[in-house]
């Protein structure tokens, strides 16, 4: 059983579709990234989830049951929605603390959550003097507290360094492998590419793409790309071969559809036909999602 | 119990509200010791305590602006999303703020009656101005039980209308704008909130106010429809 399922979820406000008929999953064991330009609905779709809005039809489930039904909300999903989201007068301790008490957690665990995210120098002190980066890792602390089985993140990565989004890929995918469902939601597709092994594309409210991140990328569909000093050689054995060749705009690359890195290797060999480069074309989720969303982020 | 607990972490860990008892007792010192030294003793002589507690209204706006951030600061702050992820049923977070705003009064109140009859009843003690102790008892009482009320009424306004300085501001309106139109509407205007609070509380000089009982059931009642209110709207109401 999936541990999220939305159902053909819609809201609308007013005029305003903000989601439309969304339907998809969300499974345990798996870094999820929910994804879509700005406006697309990833956060109003999370609030639906979190049952702090409620959709126009349609529904959202976790666990079987809508949030609200959850016998132990903070034991079972773990969210951060805006890393603004705190008091800025509490210190980050104080905060944890008033969150923790609320869920009957016990404060031990505020400081062990502290740790998790290397906060605890700066526990004691007020939030107001903390940075982006900091804000983030005390709300995925706050995510934490509970223990979930389910994370919900939306834009994690905002204000993150270089070092904290390599603090933030490994953290996830560390808790992915525990068995957790964590679902993250990001605009910037670079920045998570490396964190998610899922992918829930959204554009304009609708699904546009649900899969793993090399299904929807294309791995296998992407062309072999060869740099030999024979391009015209290497052609005639791999079109000879069945492979179908394109050249790059340099004459010495050979774009190979149809054939595996280790066909070519092989054909290259027999034919006693020197390689300098041979490697899978890229293509970048950024890439795949502007496909599959158009230029402008729409599906529409 | 843990929401209620949650609630009172939030009230203690923000510096507001230790300014907020701080300012309350500064003031009310001030007034307290002043008023017992600076007025003649005709003036002080047959008013009891009551001459001592001009300055009430000032300071029940200290514990109504105390309730109505314990309340619009979920939405000022945005704690709401994790307060209401964290407690789903909404309706138990607003019990828990308006039952530690009756916590939070209950202590203000004690601050205020050991500044105010602590440092004015020894001034008018040592000028020998007798005072009727029945009828302090009586007054002290109704100054808490209306501060209390107006922590309550503070929580459940800001429940209402969520937003930090709407709420302050209706609050002063309430207190100090609204007086002066229940004064133009006679004996109606006696059962308006802060009109039924001064009746609690006893106010100075104003006689034709509601008795110390009626005017507590009758804010009492203000108090109750704004809890109402407000645990029925954050409910209904979705978080966006």
């Amino acid at each position: 059983m999936p541990e999220i399922v939305i159902e053909r979820l819609t809201k609308r406000y007013g005029e305003t579709l903000a989601v439309d008929e969304l339907s998809f999953t969300v499974d345990g064991g798996h870094v999820t990234g929910f994804l879509g330009p700005n406006g697309a609905g990833k956060s109003t779709t999370l609030r639906a989830v979190l049952g702090l809005i409620r959709p126009t039809s349609g529904r959202a489930l976790v666990l079987d049951r809508p949030f609200h039904r959850l016998s132990d909300p903070a034991r079972t999903v773990g969210a951060s929605l805006d890393a603004a989201d705190v008091h800025p007068g509490r210190s980050g301790r104080g905060h944890l603390r008033t969150l923790a008490a609320a869920a009957g957690i016990p404060f031990s665990r505020v400081d062990e959550v502290l740790a998790m995210v290397e906060l605890t120098p700066a526990r004691d002190r007020r939030v107001k003097g903390y940075s982006m980066g900091m804000r983030q890792r005390l709300a995925l602390a706050g995510a934490l507290l509970g223990d979930p089985r389910i994370l919900l993140l939306d834009e994690p990565a905002n204000g993150l360094d270089p070092q904290g989004m390599r603090w933030l890929r490994d953290i996830l995918g560390s808790l992915a492998r525990e068995g957790r469902a964590v679902l993250v939601s990001s605009h910037v597709l670079a920045e998570v590419e490396q964190t998610v092994d899922e992918v829930v594309v959204i554009g304009d409210g609708r699904l546009v793409a649900q899969g793993p991140l090399n299904d929807i990328v294309g791995g296998e569909e992407r062309p072999v790309r060869v740099r030999t000093p024979h391009p015209d050689a290497l052609r005639a054995v791999l079109e000879a071969d069945g492979a179908g060749v394109a050249t790059d705009d340099r004459d010495e690359v050979l774009l190979v559809h149809h054939c595996t890195l280790e066909r070519v290797g092989t054909l290259a060999a027999e034919h006693g036909l020197a390689i300098f480069e041979l490697t899978r074309e890229a293509q970048t989720l950024e890439d795949r999602f502007l496909e599959l969303t158009g230029e402008g982020g729409n599906v529409r | 119990m843990n929401v209620l607990r949650s609630e009172l972490l939030k009230l203690v860990s923000v510096r507001t509200t230790w300014f907020l008892l701080g300012g309350m007792l500064v003031v009310e010192g001030l007034y307290a010791g002043l008023v017992a030294s600076l007025l003649s003793e005709e003036q002080l002589r047959g008013r009891d305590v009551s001459e001592l507690l001009v300055g009430t209204p000032l300071i029940t706006v200290f514990v109504f602006t105390l309730g109505a951030l314990l309340s619009t600061n979920e939405f000022r702050h945005r704690t709401a999303d994790s307060t209401f992820i964290i407690t789903p049923q909404r309706e138990r977070v607003v019990a828990a703020k308006l039952l530690v705003g009756a916590l939070a009064g209950i202590v203000f109140a004690l601050e205020f009656i050991a500044i105010n009859a602590g440092l004015g009843l020894s001034i008018l003690s040592n000028r020998d101005v007798p005072v009727d102790g029945d009828t302090a008892v009586d007054i002290y009482t109704g100054v808490a039980v209306g501060m209390v009320l107006a922590c309550v009424f503070g929580v459940g306004l800001g429940a209402v209308l969520r937003n930090q300085v709407v709420t302050v501001v209706a609050g002063l309106a309430v207190f100090f704008v609204l007086r002066g139109v229940a004064l133009l509407l006679g004996d109606a205007g006696t059962y308006f909130p802060a009109e039924s609070l001064a009746g609690l509380q006893g106010a100075v000089g104003e006689d034709f106010l509601l008795s110390q009982v009626t005017g507590g059931l009758v804010f009492g009642a203000y108090c109750v429809v704004f809890a109402i209110a407000g645990m029925v709207l954050t409910r209904t109401r979705e978080i966006s």
